[in-house]
């Protein structure tokens, strides 16, 4: 045998490693790209649009909300499955699990290009409201940065989760559409929970975007979910039921995912 | 899982060491569906062992559990002495696996992929040196997408052999490659084995078992139905002996040890006792003043002993292993 000499990378740096390939596969997709670009700057676009509402707050806050629950699921998500689907389907899932990374660190690589972009495109959404001066201060930050990186963790998993009964890419289209109406219709993203019966809302705060939602409302906006505004103390004061119910999807994902995660295309 | 497996270490200069994989009675099931019936068997260091069958037969299935991704029904598998699931950790540096069917990116370049796969790997071997290995030096730069069947395969060779692994399992290595990239990958194969190196292979191509293998493995429908070297498997068929008689001919005379196959005017003889038996043949041809026309006599060959085990549906559970 060879001596060794170098040491072995460590866990997080050979995960790095094939993170940065899949990244640099993400930058020569050229209509990925330009498709990463597009949908921020359509949302800036449509901040005008809530500013004709009339409403007393600054509609740049209230667009933060909505992007950050729209990314993760239509980007995030959506591109998650279709990206897990891809790669199983070209058996290179099977080719990387062959290797000395672990399965974990083969699926959360492969995540690295979406998650980066999601980060980019919140940003260039932030930066485009505070350009036209749309901005104010947020209530609180941790929040909101609390449902966004639980979100982006469950968006992992449940796009895990969703290959099992995703057999092509293209089919993402239609098994993606559970999570995409819950999370449109009924988590507080276009329409505010408040609008539905008091007892249908308390409900529908359980399902797996609402949290999301309700954070980052409660630390950009300052308003909870039925609609009364807050202050600091107010939004923690608010916080501990989304928090829960994050973690428990967050839970519960990551028992279902790697239960049900197919790593070769069925035969 | 558990971390802290320790692996046996390599065996020293003369010593045989324990067996590099070791795989007792396994069974693998689909369901209700058996693919492996309980097979065992043991590789060591410096030693190619092949497993041979049609396809169906349950050799990509046993590979997978050897390969750590697949656990078995029943019965062990233990690579250089660890569980490869659960000692996933331990066993993995040690391990180079070459799948069957297995993709790569297609947008990165030849050299982006290795250096890639090199960098999560414990101790891999130089990029530049694994590609010239396998002929690939001057298709660095290409893309992935770009490479024939045949370059790809080559590829794939190189990322399974370029952590130094001491087991490597190759599932059908050469299928659809052309004959010389078939004589490269054996070539690299050899040296892997020559440096102490474990190999177990499925193949289609009996050549490729004669040419590579120390001991062979014929499965069937999920068992192994015959075991030994090449010689040893191509033993168990017997040996032909075929001429044609002329019109005038005595009658054959019956020679013991011989199955007579046809009769006039071309005449075919099963023995399992080759030499005697030609050796009174011709004395007899001798003796009468006989010319056995298009006189030939060959030993069975490993494929006729496949042929004549691998395919046949009948008496699968009463079949000798050996």
């Amino acid at each position: 045998m060879t001596a060794l000499t170098t040491p072995a990378p460590s866990r997080l740096r050979r995960s790095l490693v094939l993170a940065g390939a899949e990244t640099r596969l993400l930058l020569r997709n050229r209509t990925a790209v330009v498709n990463s670009v597009l949908m921020p700057l359509l949302l800036v676009a449509a901040v005008r649009l809530l500013a004709v509402g009339g409403e007393e707050t600054a509609t740049g806050p209230r667009l933060l909300v909505t992007a950050t629950g729209v990314t993760l699921v239509f980007l995030t998500y959506y591109n998650l499955v279709t990206t897990f689907v891809a790669r199983r389907e070209e058996l290179v899932l099977q080719r990387m699990r062959t290797g000395e990374l672990t399965e974990a660190e083969v699926l959360l690589a492969t995540s690295v290009p979406t998650l980066l972009v999601t980060v980019g495109q919140l940003l260039l959404v932030a930066l485009g409201v505070l350009v036209l001066g749309e901005w104010a201060a947020p209530v609180d930050v941790v929040l909101p940065l609390a449902g966004l990186v639980g979100g982006a963790a469950l968006m992992v998993l449940l796009a895990a989760a969703s290959t099992a009964f995703t057999r092509t890419a293209e089919s993402a289209q239609i098994t993606t559409l559970p999570l995409v109406l819950v999370a449109t219709a009924a988590s507080g993203l276009f329409f505010p929970l408040s609008a539905f019966p008091d007892e249908v809302g308390q409900v529908l705060r359980f399902l797996p975007l609402s949290p999301v939602v309700e954070l980052t409302q409660l630390g950009l906006v300052g308003r909870t979910w039925d609609g009364d505004a807050v202050d600091l103390a107010g939004a923690w004061a608010a916080a501990p039921l989304p928090l829960l119910v994050l973690a428990g999807w967050l839970v519960a994902g990551a028992v279902v995912a790697p239960r049900v995660f197919r790593w070769a295309p069925r035969r | 899982m558990r971390p802290d497996a320790v692996l046996s270490p390599p065996p020293g200069p003369g010593e045989t060491g324990p067996p590099a994989v070791e795989v007792v009675d396994l069974e693998r099931r689909y369901g209700t569906f058996p693919a492996v019936r309980g097979i065992s068997f043991e590789v060591r260091p410096g030693e190619v062992f092949a497993l041979l069958g049609v396809n169906g037969a349950g050799k990509t299935s046993a590979l997978e559990v050897l390969e750590g991704l697949a656990r078995p029904a029943a019965g062990t598998v233990r690579v250089l002495g660890a569980d490869p699931v659960a000692d996933r950790t331990a066993v993995r540096p040690s391990l180079g696996v070459l799948l069957q069917a297995s993709g790569l990116p297609g947008d990165l370049t030849v050299a982006e992929t290795v250096r890639t796969w090199a960098g999560t790997l414990t101790s891999p071997q130089p990029v530049d040196e694994a590609l010239a290995q396998v002929g690939l030096t001057g298709r660095a730069d290409v893309r992935v997408r770009s490479l024939s069947g045949g370059e790809r395969r080559r590829l794939d060779l190189t990322l399974a052999l370029l952590g130094r692994p001491r087991v490597i399992v190759l599932d059908e290595p050469t299928t659809g490659l052309d004959p010389e990239s078939r004589r490269t990958v054996w070539g690299l194969v050899r040296r892997r084995v020559a440096e102490g190196a474990a190999v177990v292979l499925t193949t289609h191509h009996l050549e490729e078992a004669e040419e590579l293998a120390d001991r062979i493995a014929v499965m069937r429908a999920g068992r192994i139905v015959l075991a030994g070297t090449a010689g040893e498997i191509a033993a168990t068929q017997p040996a032909t002996i075929r001429f044609q008689l002329p019109p005038d001919a005595p009658e054959l005379p019956a020679v013991p040890g011989a199955r007579l196959v046809a009769t006039s005017p071309r005449v075919e003889l099963h023995t399992q006792a080759l030499q005697p038996v030609l050796t009174r043949l011709l004395a007899w041809a001798d003796r009468e003043g006989v010319v056995l026309a298009g006189l030939q006599a060959r030993s069975a060959t490993l494929e006729q002993a496949f042929l004549a085990v691998a395919d046949s549906d009948a008496d699968v559970d009463g079949a000798a292993a050996a």
